[in-house]
């Protein structure tokens, strides 16, 4: 792997080289992103460069390449060794540390939280249901109350009106037996008014016939 | 020749000042084998910071959340959110993998953002994500594929192999070759991005120094987080692909 880098550099210092015979102006700014080319300068003596300059692209083999792949610091970015299992402990360790101070206790305590507000909220539930029980036990009580309220009030409007028509019964009655008595009082007058104008209306009679039939 | 050196001259000086190292790594020797000690060093900030800000922020859990209680719960929400959707209802026990793999590179890449790293200086190499260096991400993806060779064979014993003549047996070749592109895919593109990602920026800095090279930066933070979302996510689903039962 790390000699696919390389080999990558190569050419890149190859082919700059080859181009200032064709063109006279420097153009280091191509070559800035090339950001892997890390001890390039320094390998590059000017002689190695003129070797360079004179080879061609075909040349990439030729001896002073190899020496030149040697100094370079083996660019490693592929290289694996012993950090790969070490990362592999490190992180299982991390995994089981973060579990013991984190994922379990919270996620325990998180789970606890929300079953006691569960609870709660069903146990308000439950108490709503109470208060339902609880108004309807009261409604029930207050259509008890005023049916029995309304049949006293019924009784009593009958019982009043029983009394009331009997008072008034009896007072019919006696008005009519005074009425009665003062009828018979009067015929009893009228009577006796009748028989002493009757004993009189002899006299008178007997008055008018002495004064107009004087004899 | 005099323009040839005067070039050289040029690009000397723009490579010192830009500082642009790829494939330069600080070695440590342990046992006789080499590792990348830049990527090592990285990784331990790294994974002090998720340590750190995790146990600081979950030490004492409050019912309503604090500031940092808050976004951790926002973030552990978020991870299992990913993993439901990905590998179905028996996600729980996969929460941590798909976790840490989201919380690690996510970190690691913005890491490479926003921490000063060149402030330390290397005798050799620099400091920059750990995700940029390709044995992090085949580590990472390495794991992802003995994650789900693992939850396959948990979940249907050796059944799980039949998946790879399930359509037909003509597809035989290509199921195989799929548990060979999947985890160089996954290591490939996230190893690429950062990398190029990194590269980009400190090139645009070389040349010009100042405000342009600041919405590259931000592109590379924005980067950043779809990687890390795509790396876990893949994660999770092929899991749950391994886990799906083929009726």
């Amino acid at each position: 792997m790390a000699n696919m880098i390389v080999a990558s550099t190569k050419t890149l210092i190859t082919s700059s080289p080859s181009l200032p015979p064709t063109t006279t102006t420097p153009r280091p700014k191509f070559h800035l992103p090339h950001i892997s080319l890390p001890r390039l300068p320094k390998l590059l003596s000017l002689k190695s460069a003129a070797l360079i300059a004179a080879t061609t692209t075909t040349s990439l083999s030729l001896a002073p390449l190899p020496s030149m792949a040697e100094e370079i610091e083996k660019a490693a970015l592929f290289e694996f060794n012993l950090t790969l299992p070490i990362m592999m402990a490190q992180f299982l360790l991390l995994m089981v540390a973060l579990d013991k101070i984190y994922y379990s206790p919270l996620g325990k305590f998180m789970d606890e939280r929300n079953a006691a507000i569960k609870e709660k909220l069903n146990s308000v539930k439950d108490t709503s249901g109470e208060v339902k029980q609880l108004e309807e036990q009261a409604a029930a009580v207050m259509k008890a109350v005023r049916a029995e309220i309304s049949a006293a009030l019924n009784q009593m409007k009958k019982e009043t009106a029983a009394e009331v028509e009997m008072k008034l019964a009896e007072g019919r009655k006696k008005v009519e037996a005074e009425l009665q008595e003062a009828l018979a009082v009067l015929e009893k007058q009228k009577e006796d008014t009748i028989k002493a104008l009757d004993s009189q209306i002899a006299a008178l009679s007997q008055q008018i016939v002495n004064k107009v039939l004087p004899l | 020749m005099n323009v040839l050196s005067c070039s050289i001259n040029t690009l000397k000086g723009l490579y010192d000042i830009s500082g642009v190292e790829v494939g330069q790594h600080f070695y440590w020797q342990i046992g006789g084998f080499q590792v990348h000690a830049q990527v090592l060093i990285t990784s331990w900030v790294v994974i002090a910071i998720l340590l750190g800000s995790a146990t600081l922020a979950v030490r004492n859990p409050q019912t309503i959340p604090t500031d940092g209680q808050n976004f951790f719960e926002y973030v552990l929400e978020f991870i299992r959110d990913v993993s439901k959707t990905q590998i179905g209802e028996e996600y729980g026990s996969w929460v941590p993998f798909i976790g840490t793999m989201f919380l690690f590179i996510f970190v690691s890449n913005w890491s490479g953002a926003l921490l000063p790293w060149k402030i330390i200086q290397l005798p050799h190499g620099e400091l920059a994500a750990p995700t940029n260096d390709i044995n992090t991400t085949v580590a990472l993806a390495l794991l992802t594929s003995v994650a789900y060779f693992y939850a396959g064979l948990t979940k249907k014993g050796l059944g799980y192999f039949g998946k790879y003549i399930q359509p037909t047996p003509i597809l035989l070749p290509i199921n195989i070759l799929e548990d060979f592109t999947k985890p160089l895919s996954l290591s490939f593109r996230l190893f690429g991005n950062i990398l190029a990602d990194e590269l980009v920026v400190v090139v645009l800095v070389s040349l010009v120094p100042s405000i342009v090279p600041i919405p590259v930066m931000f592109l590379g933070l924005f980067t950043s987080g779809i990687q890390a979302l795509i790396f876990a996510t893949l994660a999770a689903a092929y899991i749950g692909e391994s886990m799906e039962g083929h009726h």
